[in-house]
C-alpha cells in the first residue's frame, strides 16, 4: 500500500479518522491484534502508568511506616518487599516501558514513516513487557511473598538459601521476559529509524526527540543482554544449584558488575527519551528553533558512547573498583549533560515564552533534573561518596534524577501530545493545579531527604530509634509524599473530562509545532499521513505553516 | 547512509579506546568483556551498514533534495492486524513458568511455543511466493 500523495501545500487538517468499530468486544479484539503502532503504544502508555500508580501507592505504605519511629503496620518482612517491589516496579516496568510507549506513538510520525519496521514484533514485545511485569509482581500473591533482595538482587542475597521461596524466583523470570520485550523494541527502533524516514527526512532533519530515541535504542541493546545474562545464571544458581554468583568463587563482585553494566546505561535509557520530551516541547513554546541543535545531538550520542564506561561508580564502596578511571569518567559524563542544559537555556533565551502545562512541566524537570544532576557529581566523587553511600542522600539523589526526568517529562509528554493522540485537549487549570501540587509535594518528600542521609540515616531501613533525630524530617518527607501522591487527582479527572472536552480540528493546537507528528490530522489516520510536505529542515511542520519564515539549511 | 555506520563506527572506535586504557590500567575481567563486546556489537551493525550503503547507493531518506513523491509505489508490506503475538508471548511465559511449577508444563508450553513460532512466521507465507517482513 502506498500512503503518500503529492506535497500538500496548505496548512488544513488533513485526512479522515478511521471510522471505529461499534461493539465493545470488537474493539477488544482490535486493540488485542492490533499492529498500528499508535495502539501499541497507547497500550504501552496506559499499563506503565497503571505500574506507576501501583508503584506509587507502595512507596506511600513506606513513607506512611516511616513516618514515626517504631514499627507500625509493616513486618520488617513486608516492609523489603515493598520497596523492592517499589523499585523494580518504577525502573523496569514503568520508566523503560514509558520510553517505548512515547517512542512508538511519536517517533514514526516524526519520521514521516506509516508505521515501525517490524508491526508484530512490537505487539509481541508488549505481550513479553505485560505477562513479564505481571508475573514479577505476582510474587505478592505467593506463599513467602514477593522477592524482597531489593531491586538490585546483590548476591549472595538473592540465592535460595537467604532469598528462599518462588516470589524471587518469579522476579527473576518475569523480568527476564520482560526485558526479551525491551530488547525486540530497541531492534524495532533502530531499524524504524534507519530504514524508514520519509524522503528529504536525512538523519540530521530528525527531531531531538527520535534521535535520543535512536541513542536509547542502541543503549537498550548494549544494557539489557548483559541483564538477562545475569538474571539466567541467577536462576540457575537458585534452581539447580550452580554456582555462578557463589561468594566463594568471586560470584558476589561478578553480579555487581554484570548488573551495574546494565544498571548504568539504564539510567540513560531513562534519560535520554525524556531529554527529547524536553527539547521537542521547549522551543513550541518559546516561539524559536532549538537552540544548537547539532550540539544537543553530539551530546547525546556523547552521554551514550560514555555511559558504558561509568557502571562501576557504583560500586566504589566494595572497594574493588578502579576509583581513578570511574571518577573521572563519571565526571566526564556530565559535560554532555551540561551542554544539554546550555541548549536549553539557549533555546529559552530572548524566546517569547508562554507557560502552557507541557511547558511548566518541562521546567520543573530542568529545575528537579538540575539539583539531582548536582549532587551526581558529588557523588562521583569517592571520598564524598563514601561519607554518604547507601544513605537517604544517595535515595534523594536518584529520586531527583529519576522522578525529575522521567515524571516531570511524561506529564509534560502527556500534556503536550494528548491532542495529537486523542483529538482533544487537556484543561489547562486542572493542569496547572496538578503541576504546583505535584512540584511542591516533589520537593517537599525528597529535599529533606539529603539532610536525612547526611545526618546518617541509611536507606532500607524499615525502621529508626526516637532518639536518632530523624523523626522531624522523617514527617515533613511523608507529608510531602502524601501531597504527591494527591497530585494524581487533578491529573485523573482531567483525562476523564477530556472525553468530553471539544475535538481538535487542527493539525497543530499549538500553534508553533515544528516536528512531522504536527503535520498530519489528531489523531493521525491508521497509517498517519495521507499527506506529508516537503522537509527542508528540522522543523518541517514549521516550515509548512509558515512558509514565509521557512528555513531551508541548505543541505545540512 | 553515510550518517548511520559513521555513528556506528565511532561507537565502536570509542569502545576500543575505552577498552584499551581500561585494560592498560588493571581493570576487572568482566568490564573488559563486556566493553570489548559492546565495541563489537557497534562494529558488526556498522559494518553491516557500510555494506549495505555501498549496495544500495543514495536512498531517498538521505537526499536532502529528496521529494515526498520519490518514495511513491509499494511501500512494504504491513500486518493490518495479527493474532500471533499474543500466543507467541504466553508460550513464552509459560517457558518461564515452568521452570518454577514442573517440567510438565514447560513440555506443553514447549510444544505451544512452537505452534506459535511456526504460526507466527509463516502468517503470510504464500506457496510459490517469497518475500517479506
Amino acid at each position: 500500500m502506498t500512503t503518500f500523495a503529492q506535497p500538500s501545500v496548505t496548512g488544513a487538517t488533513s485526512g479522515p479518522v478511521q471510522p471505529r468499530p461499534k461493539s465493545k468486544g470488537r474493539l477488544f479484539v482490535k486493540w488485542i491484534t492490533s499492529t498500528d503502532h499508535k495502539t501499541i503504544g497507547y497500550l504501552y502508555l496506559i499499563t506503565s502508568f497503571v505500574w506507576f500508580l501501583v508503584a506509587g501507592i507502595l512507596a506511600l505504605v513506606l513513607r506512611a511506616e516511616l513516618a514515626r519511629p517504631g514499627l507500625q503496620f509493616l513486618s520488617t518482612e513486608q516492609y523489603n518487599q515493598i520497596f523492592t517491589m517499589h523499585g523494580t516496579i518504577m525502573l523496569l516496568m514503568f520508566a523503560t516501558p514509558l520510553f517505548v510507549g512515547f517512542a512508538n506513538v511519536i517517533m514514526p510520525l516524526q519520521i514521516g514513516a506509516a508505521d515501525v519496521a517490524f508491526p508484530r514484533l512490537n505487539m509481541l514485545s508488549y505481550w513479553l513487557y505485560l505477562f513479564g511485569g505481571l508475573m514479577a509482581f505476582g510474587g505478592f500473591l505467593s506463599p513467602g511473598g514477593a522477592a524482597s533482595f531489593g531491586w538490585t538482587a546483590y548476591a549472595p542475597l538473592a540465592n535460595s538459601q537467604y532469598s528462599p521461596g518462588i516470589g524471587g524466583d518469579l522476579w527473576v523470570i518475569g523480568l527476564a521476559i520482560s526485558g526479551l520485550g525491551t530488547i525486540l523494541g530497541g531492534v524495532n527502533f533502530v531499524t524504524t529509524i534507519f530504514t524508514m524516514r520519509a524522503p528529504g527526512m536525512t538523519m540530521f532533519r530528525m527531531s531531538i526527540f527520535s534521535w535520543n530515541v535512536l541513542l536509547t535504542s542502541i543503549l537498550v541493546l548494549l544494557a539489557f543482554p548483559p541483564l538477562a545474562a545475569a538474571f539466567l545464571g541467577l536462576e540457575s544458581d537458585r534452581l539447580f544449584g550452580s554456582h555462578i554468583f557463589d561468594s566463594a568463587n568471586g560470584g558476589a563482585m561478578l553480579w555487581q558488575h554484570l548488573f551495574w553494566f546494565f544498571g548504568h546505561p539504564e539510567v540513560y535509557i531513562l534519560a535520554l527519551p525524556f531529554f527529547g520530551i524536553a527539547s521537542e516541547i521547549l522551543p513550541v513554546f518559546s516561539r524559536k528553533p532549538i537552540f544548537g541543535y547539532k550540539g544537543l545531538i553530539a551530546a547525546t550520542i556523547g552521554i551514550a558512547a560514555l555511559s558504558v564506561s561509568v557502571w562501576a561508580h557504583h560500586m566504589y564502596a566494595s572497594g574493588q573498583v578502579l576509583l581513578p578511571f570511574f571518577s573521572f569518567m563519571t565526571f566526564l559524563i556530565g559535560v554532555p549533560t551540561g551542554v544539554k542544559f546550555f541548549n536549553w537555556i539557549g533555546t529559552m533565551w530572548g524566546g517569547s515564552l508562554t507557560f502552557e502545562t507541557p511547558m511548566l512541566f518541562v521546567l520543573g524537570f530542568l529545575v528537579t533534573f538540575l539539583f539531582g544532576g548536582i549532587t551526581g557529581i558529588i557523588l562521583a566523587s569517592p571520598p564524598l561518596d563514601f561519607a554518604v553511600s547507601a544513605s537517604y542522600f544517595v535515595v534523594a539523589h536518584f529520586h531527583y534524577v529519576l522522578f525529575g526526568t522521567v515524571v516531570f517529562a511524561m506529564f509534560a509528554g502527556f500534556y503536550f501530545w494528548w491532542p495529537k493522540m486523542t483529538g482533544r485537549m487537556l484543561n489547562e487549570r486542572l493542569g496547572k493545579i496538578h503541576f504546583w501540587t505535584l512540584f511542591f509535594g516533589f520537593h517537599l518528600t525528597f529535599l529533606v531527604q539529603h539532610w536525612l542521609g547526611i545526618k546518617g540515616m541509611p536507606r532500607r531501613y524499615a525502621d529508626y530509634l526516637a532518639t536518632d533525630g530523624f523523626t522531624t524530617l522523617n514527617t515533613i518527607s511523608t507529608i510531602g509524599s502524601f501531597l504527591l501522591g494527591l497530585s494524581m487527582i487533578p491529573y485523573v479527572v482531567n483525562v476523564w473530562i477530556s472525553r468530553n472536552s471539544p475535538k481538535v480540528t487542527v493539525d497543530d493546537p499549538w500553534g508553533y509545532g515544528a516536528s512531522l507528528e504536527w503535520a498530519t490530522s489528531c489523531p493521525p489516520p491508521r497509517h498517519n499521513f495521507t499527506s506529508i510536505p516537503r522537509i527542508r529542515s528540522e522543523r518541517p511542520a514549521f516550515d509548512l505553516h509558515y512558509p514565509h519564515m521557512a528555513h531551508t539549511d541548505g543541505g545540512h | 547512509m553515510k550518517a548511520g555506520y559513521k555513528l556506528f563506527y565511532f561507537l565502536a572506535v570509542f569502545y576500543a579506546v575505552v577498552d584499551l586504557v581500561y585494560w592498560r590500567i588493571g581493570g576487572d575481567p568482566l568490564g573488559i568483556t563486556a566493553i570489548g563486546l559492546s565495541g563489537g556489537l557497534a562494529l558488526t551493525i556498522g559494518f553491516y551498514f557500510w555494506q549495505n550503503d555501498k549496495r544500495m547507493g543514495l536512498q531517498p531518506s538521505d537526499n536532502d533534495d529528496g521529494e515526498i513523491a520519490d518514495a511513491a509505489g509499494e511501500l512494504g508490506f504491513f500486518s493490518p492486524h495479527s493474532w500471533w503475538p499474543l500466543p507467541l508471548a504466553l508460550s513464552a511465559c509459560a517457558m518461564g513458568l515452568g521452570l518454577i511449577i514442573g517440567w510438565w508444563l514447560t513440555v506443553i508450553a514447549l510444544g505451544s511455543l512452537v505452534i506459535s513460532i511456526i504460526g507466527f512466521t509463516t502468517e503470510y507465507e504464500k506457496p510459490g511466493v517469497s518475500a517479506h517482513y
